[in-house]
């Protein structure tokens, strides 16, 4: 059997290469022989499906099995659909992930690693903290900006003007409330400060509900991206869908919360 | 251009579209500064206040976040969105929306990929409508309506998003039987 793994070198001592399409070099390693095989520059282009065109060598090459460091999943079932089995998720040299492949160690299966071995990845614990500045860089200036507004909001507010939008009354405020959140998107955190605000102002907890589930369930400015990818069909009847339950989801989340204070008190 | 130079690029870009925004809004301040300088200071302290009550459920986000980054990741739960039969595709399709992470735009090309291997339309729906459950923001969400209204919001929504799985299901046609793991290369 014949075994593709992608690296930064020539030989076992190179490392496993993190993504295929980043990768230098294919190693390929026929078990029965022991024949080891390096062809360079496995990757032609840096375009997105390189990953894919530099699997295609290697199956071609004879491959049976692939080891990379990481792989998409669903890719990964496609390929596995055709007999060739990928694994990632292999860290360190091309001889470890091909002894930890040959042992059996690792039940890996595109993308995992096993729980004892995650536990202590220094490094992908590294990696996970530095994702998760990622993730805050994008998701606080938006937030920032949210609060600003929440202050402009609150010094030119008044009750008055709010309460000629949401009257007190129970389903115009609730519908108002859903409309608000479909028209709005983003990262749900905004809806949360958004509708404790509006809470703060009197607003009924049933209309910032139908904000809130709004807020993410419908996506009037994702929507033509939402058909392009699922239909129009699928968009509209979803997004519909989702906008019509929200008020009632609403009124019934707060009717048991209502029931559950009651229950504690 | 090499990889990280494109990487790097891309994330300047990010930024500066996400920057975008509150700069946007500093400027409307400055304006609002000029006209009435009493209502720019109070929307200023106003914000402050409102970042600092943040805080602490920031803080807890960011932890939550670092192990969400660390045990899952778009390939693990795609893994999942589109298996098993009936009931059980459901509940996997909802936990998929609820762990997955990221903006919604960067899952279309996957759940494309998805449908058209075979993903039943109701499964898309139920992962698409748990994506408004969000565990990593459980503390910010609490920290404005308290625990026992958050613990009802979930569990309604949970029961939403099966509702309108079922709905898209009769009316889309395809049957939570057929899935991708029993038939990768029909669609349904």
């Amino acid at each position: 059997m014949k075994i593709a793994i992608f690296t930064d070198g020539p030989n076992l001592t190179a490392k496993v290469a993190y993504r295929i399409g980043t990768a230098r070099w294919l190693l390929l390693i026929d078990e029965d022989s022991g024949k080891l095989e390096a062809v360079p520059d496995p990757v032609v282009t840096h375009a997105q499906g390189a990953g894919v065109q530099a699997i295609a060598l290697a199956i071609n090459r004879g491959a049976q099995v692939i080891l990379a460091g990481h792989f998409n999943a669903v890719m990964a079932r496609q390929f596995e659909a055709g007999g060739v089995e990928i694994r990632s998720g292999f860290k360190g040299t091309a001889a470890d992930a091909l002894q930890e492949y040959q042992k059996g160690l690792e039940k890996l299966n595109a993308g995992g690693a096993p729980l004892e071995v995650a536990l202590l990845d220094r490094s992908a614990i590294v990696e996970a903290v530095a994702s998760a500045g990622r993730q805050f860089n994008t998701l606080i200036p938006v937030l920032v900006g949210i609060v600003l507004w929440i202050g402009l909001f609150n010094a030119f507010m008044t009750k008055a003007w709010l309460m000629k939008l949401f009257s007190g009354r129970a389903v115009p405020d609730t519908f108002w409330g859903a409309c608000f959140g479909s028209i709005f998107t983003g990262n749900p955190i905004n809806s949360y400060v958004i509708g404790g605000e509006l809470l703060k102002h009197g607003v009924s907890l049933t209309a910032v509900t139908a904000f809130l589930m709004t807020w993410v369930t419908v996506g009037l400015v994702q929507l033509p991206a939402e058909t392009a990818a699922l239909g129009k069909r699928f968009g509209l009847l979803r997004n519909g869908l989702s906008f019509l339950l929200a008020m009632p989801v609403a009124f019934l989340t707060v009717m048991i919360l209502d029931g559950v204070k009651r229950w504690f008190s | 251009m090499n990889n990280n130079k494109r990487q790097s690029n891309a994330v300047k870009r990010l930024f500066s579209r996400s920057l975008f925004f509150p700069l946007a809004t500093l400027v409307l301040y400055g304006a609002v500064a000029a006209l009435a300088p009493e209502k720019a200071l109070f929307a200023l302290k106003n914000s402050l206040n409102v970042l600092l009550q943040m805080m602490i459920p920031l803080f807890l986000i960011f932890i939550l976040m670092v192990a969400i980054n660390r045990f899952l990741n778009p390939e693990k739960v795609a893994k999942h969105l589109g298996k098993g039969s009936g009931v059980q595709a459901m509940l996997l399709s909802a936990a998929a929306g609820i762990i997955s992470a990221g903006p919604i735009y960067a899952w279309y090309p996957l759940l494309k990929d998805l449908r058209e291997k075979g993903a039943a339309h109701s499964l898309i729906a139920v992962f698409l409508y748990n994506r408004s459950v969000k565990p990593f923001l459980l503390p910010i969400m609490i920290a404005y309506f308290g625990w026992i209204y958050v613990a009802i919001l979930t569990l309604m929504t949970v029961l939403a998003s099966f509702a309108v799985g079922y709905v898209i299901n009769v009316f889309l046609g395809g049957t939570l039987k057929r899935t991708l793991s029993d038939n990768p290369s029909t669609p349904v």
